[in-house]
């Protein structure tokens, strides 16, 4: 495994500066690299004064205290060294197509389908596609259209990077069963950078698992996450992000679907771990046809803070977009959703939808919710709505009456709230598995 | 005495004057108003700003931010955009000693 | 420009009286905003000191605050072109030939009657609203109603004006209101006695002076414990002035078990910067309802507040926006839950036609303990042209989980199938339109006094003719 940095004590420039420099990675990655870095460097940090960060308070995080990790993998390591909790949840060939495992960035695992593989698609670390097929990397990646309030987080992101996959799809391949990467952490104050580059052909179609999980660490952990989707003409992409760190880590995940033309995009993201965890999903629909259902669930509970902010950018008419983000949060946790939809002038029939519902099970959790729209293009249909409130009383004296004790009563109506989310989740293995998690956390015997 | 924590001099603030201090990492601010000496936590209700950068008029503090007001003797909300009151906490003199007892 | 010659033929005498005492320079109109201009406004109020004091303190507010950087645009309104303060005398002084044509047909088409245009397009002076003050205020001292202009409230009630000025909206709450604590001038100050239920509107209208057409009213109202009444400002004829800034603060105080309405139809033209602070602080038992119709100017940045602070507290606000071309009307609400049992509701209809921008941005804000609060927030948008443009911006804080609190809005054109309808019952496209119009904005409309209810159907009609093709 290889070892993060040492504790440091320089200046950030010193710090990771000197590592972005000392990296031998492939030119194209090499210089998307120093890129980025000189773009950290003229950014400011995101403060509370800005919109987008207003409730989600960065001034204490300081990205010199953490020892970046490096991209190269000690071949000794492998599965048999991942705690058992980890390598059962790879599955078998039977139930995945493709997985992959990060160890603190360094990619230890790698295995796909011969039969896929025979059929063009590529599934492999991000610096060996560098070396054999450069073109994918260099239409695609880091080419997303990143947000203003995104970019000093994102810029540190790629100057930073440990290590990442590509998987692309070519045009008419149906990949049958899920492409699973585990990202494990377990280094203490460590920077982790991970990246998922999705490419679509024509007609393909695949669904990827990005699973998150480390014990709880003491000294805090910066994980760092991109994202990047391509959806091509009538392709269907279904994309899962599982984050179930323990305490001890602050995650952010920037992630972008381009949908084109005709192609579906469907994504669900689910948090439940880390002590603050950012998540930033845009979607932008690029031509007409294109389709974009995003979903999200969160529950919080002790003192973490999860910030949700979302765009559905309809850039081309006759475009549809259904945002579904529902939390709960017990203990003093707090929630945040701000929720963009921004129609371009002459996105003509656009069809968007955004629903945000938050449920408080404690006196002292906190829910903030900003959905936003702003509409250019005149036929059109959107809406949004929000709702912030308690367990249904109602309901909760009729499970009471049942039988139920109160707490069990109260867990079940959780349970239920979140299944509209995972009822939208046609993957009967998956959609079980966050169930579980979820009443885990919550307190139900899994 | 007890619970009662030496956090500034008299000659440190003026009359009229506002103080930031803090007790055991409770940021608290110290008010002058004629003889007496206040001590409320430095911090609005409405939202979080520091009151130890607003001014003192009469019998309140009056927060810079947008001007929310709050009763020196009991924290109590005078002016909207507060509605809620801040905690206030003991405060003595002695021998030039400012001294505070959080609750 | 004419105006200083007029003053200094009409103002000398005048002005020497009320400088008697003082050793003060003789009055100018100015451009521009500074301390001798601040100065000179409350000299000739003949302001207590405390009020000076108040005022160049605010001044100070004023310029060490910055632009706001949200909301409208804000860049091409320049402050330094601004007459601040302008003698009542001066107003009168513009003449009707200046007053655009298109206003002037606006008139003619709602039947305004003759003498209410001049007062309307701020070039006339006395006429019979006055009268029918003066007959009004009689009854209402009997039952010891106050409804007088702001400075005599100042004069003829210091005390029960120093005990609420300002504590509903300090100065520092925003620049804008910084701006009208220091230059404020005209308004009205309004007191409501206890269980004294007031049946007939009070209209600003009636107070008719060119000081109430002033671009910085500033109103205070108070109303005691179980009383009632209902207070409007403004009207739908479009309101002319060569003046293109109007910034207002409305401070309002109900008491418990009160009910109080303050309703406001404003249609300015199209060369207005209108932004205005409303604001309601709402004790236990008590209602507030806020009518705000914006239908004109070129930005209107306007969110009139609850603060509900007593238990049982009821809020409401009821918004219709309409932007036609060029125009942004960036208007809203806020609600603020700070006790137990409070309810509040918010209604926001926006139509935008052509290149106008509604933008709607609302506050909810519970706080902790304000067990039972529910809030409700519906927010529509009509867009007429390809090319016109809608925003919403809700912000929605929630720190006590006893609570139920929803939000909803939606956007959409007229619809082909409506409109196909109506056509198909013998109506011009145009008069569908206007229908269809109509109907979104019904449930608001249908709280306005019915005289402005008739108005504004008759300027949608207006406004819908060569909506189409």
């Amino acid at each position: 495994m290889t070892e993060p940095g040492p504790a440091p004590a320089g200046t950030v420039e010193d710090v990771l500066g000197g590592w972005v420099r000392e990296r031998r990675d492939p030119e194209l990655i090499a210089a998307r690299r120093r890129t980025a870095w000189a773009e950290y460097l003229s950014e400011p940090m995101p403060s509370r004064k800005s919109e987008e960060w207003r409730y989600t308070d960065l001034s204490d995080l300081d990205p010199s205290a953490f020892g970046p990790v490096g991209t190269e993998a000690d071949p000794a390591d492998s599965i048999e060294d991942l705690p058992p909790a980890v390598a059962e949840l790879l599955g078998s060939e039977r139930t995945r197509s493709a997985v992959m495992v990060q160890r603190n960035g360094a990619i230890v695992h790698v295995r796909l389908d011969p039969e896929l593989a025979a059929r063009g698609v590529e599934w492999a670390p991000i610096e060996d596609v560098a070396s054999r097929q450069p073109e994918i990397l260099e239409e695609h990646l880091f080419a997303s259209e990143v947000g203003a309030w995104e970019r000093k987080l994102w810029a540190l992101h790629v100057a930073a990077l440990s290590n990442g996959y590509v998987l692309h799809v070519p045009a008419g391949v149906v990949v049958p069963h899920p492409v699973h990467t585990i990202r494990y952490v377990d280094a203490e104050a460590a920077l982790v950078s991970t990246h998922s580059l999705i490419v679509t052909g024509a007609g393909a179609e695949v669904t990827c698992i990005d699973e998150y999980v480390s014990p709880d660490l003491a000294a805090g952990t910066l994980s760092l996450n991109g994202v990047e989707i391509f959806g091509g003409r009538g392709a269907v992409v279904r994309y899962l992000a599982l984050q179930r760190y323990g305490r001890g880590i602050r995650h952010f995940s920037m992630q972008h679907a381009n949908t084109g033309r005709d192609s579906t995009l469907n994504g669900l993201n689910v948090t439940l771990g880390a002590d603050l965890a950012r998540c930033d999903v845009s979607s932008h629909l690029l031509g007409p046809g294109a389709d974009s259902e995003m979903l999200a669930l969160w529950f919080g509970d002790d003192d973490q803070h999860f910030d949700h902010h979302t765009l559905q950018n309809h850039a081309a008419p006759h475009a549809h977009s259904d945002l579904l983000y529902k939390g709960a949060l017990t203990g003093t946790a707090r929630g945040v959703f701000r929720g963009m939809i921004r129609v371009a002038e002459g996105a003509q029939l656009t069809d968007a939808y955004q629903t945000n519902r938050n449920l408080l099970l404690s006196d002292d959790a906190k829910a903030t919710t900003l959905p936003s729209l702003e509409i250019a293009a005149d036929d059109v249909r959107c809406s949004h709505g929000a709702t912030v409130g308690q367990v249904d009383e109602t309901q909760l004296f009729y499970l009471m009456s049942r039988g139920l004790t109160r707490p069990a009563a109260e867990r079940l109506l959780v349970l239920g709230f979140f299944d509209e989310v995972l009822g939208r989740v046609p993957l009967d293995g998956v959609r079980d598995r966050i169930r579980a998690a979820i009443e885990q956390k919550i307190g139900l015997p899994s | 005495m007890s619970g009662f924590v030496s956090v500034a001099r008299l000659e440190d603030l003026p009359e009229g004057g506002l103080l930031p201090v803090e007790v055991d990492g409770v940021k608290v601010v110290l008010a002058r108003a004629g003889d007496r000496v206040h001590a409320l936590h430095d911090r609005c209700s409405h939202e979080e700003f520091p009151l130890s950068d607003g001014e003192i008029v009469g019998n309140q503090v009056t927060c810079l931010l947008h001007g929310a007001r709050f009763d020196l003797e009991t924290g109590a909300p005078r002016a909207l955009p507060a509605v809620r009151p801040v905690p206030v906490y003991e405060c003595r003199v002695e021998d030039g000693e400012i001294r505070v007892k959080l609750g | 420009m004419p105006h200083n010659e007029t003053i200094a033929d009409l103002g000398l005498d005048e002005y020497k009286y009320h400088f008697v005492t003082d050793e003060k320079p003789i009055f100018k109109a100015q451009k521009g905003l500074s301390e001798e201009v601040v100065r000179q406004i409350s000299a000739h109020k003949g302001e207590p000191e405390w009020m000076l004091a108040f005022r160049l303190k605010a001044l100070e507010i004023f310029a060490s605050k910055p632009m706001p950087d949200w909301g409208g645009d804000l860049s091409t309104l320049n402050l330094d072109e601004i007459y601040f303060y302008l003698k009542p005398q001066d107003r009168m002084e513009r003449s009707w030939d200046d007053v655009p044509q298109n206003i002037k047909d606006t008139f003619e088409r709602l039947g305004i009657p003759e003498a209410e245009r001049k007062i309307l397009a701020g070039v006339g002076a006395q006429f019979e609203s006055e009268m029918v003050y003066h007959s009004l205020k009689e009854e209402w001292e009997e039952q010891g109603i106050i409804f007088e202009s702001i400075e005599d409230g100042l004069r003829n009630y210091p005390e029960l004006f120093r005990e609420h000025f300002a504590t509903i909206v300090p100065p520092q709450d925003n620049k804008f209101a910084a701006l009208n604590s220091a230059v404020w001038s005209g308004g009205s100050f309004v007191y409501i006695p206890k269980g004294v239920k007031v049946e007939i509107p009070l209209q600003a209208y009636f107070r008719v002076n060119a000081e109430q057409m002033g671009q910085f009213e500033r109103t205070l109202i108070i109303v005691e414990e179980g009383a009632q009444a209902h207070y409007i400002e403004g009207c739908t004829a479009p309101m002319y002035s060569t003046e293109s800034f109007h910034s207002g603060v409305i401070e309002i105080v109900v008491k418990k078990d009160a009910r109080f309405r303050y309703t406001t139809i404003q249609n300015w033209s199209n060369n207005m910067y209108n932004l205005v602070t409303q604001r309601a602080m709402v004790h236990e038992g008590a209602t507030m309802e806020w009518l705000d119709g914006n239908l004109g100017s070129k930005l209107t940045m306007k969110y009139p507040s609850c603060f509900l602070v007593g238990e049982g507290a009821h809020g409401e606000i009821l918004s219709i926006a309409y932007a036609g071309d060029g125009q942004h009307q960036d208007t809203g609400g806020k609600v603020i839950h700070a006790a137990p049992n409070t309810t509040s509701q918010i209604v926001s209809k926006s139509i935008s036609k052509g290149t106008g921008r509604s933008s709607y941005r609302g506050l909810c804000k519970v706080y902790d303990g304000a067990v039972g609060a529910k809030s409700n927030v519906e927010c529509d948008a009509l867009l007429m042209n390809e090319t016109s443009r809608t925003d919403t911006y809700p912000y929605i804080e929630i720190d006590e989980n006893r609570s139920t609190i929803g939000h909803e809005a939606s956007v959409s054109k007229v619809g082909e199938e409506q409109l196909f309808y109506l056509m198909s019952r013998g109506l011009s496209e145009e008069e569908a339109m206007t229908m269809v119009v109509r109907g979104f904005i019904e449930p608001i409309a249908k709280e306005l006094p019915l005289e402005y209810a008739i108005e504004l159907n008759r300027l949608i009609e207006l406004e819908m003719e060569g909506s189409v093709g």
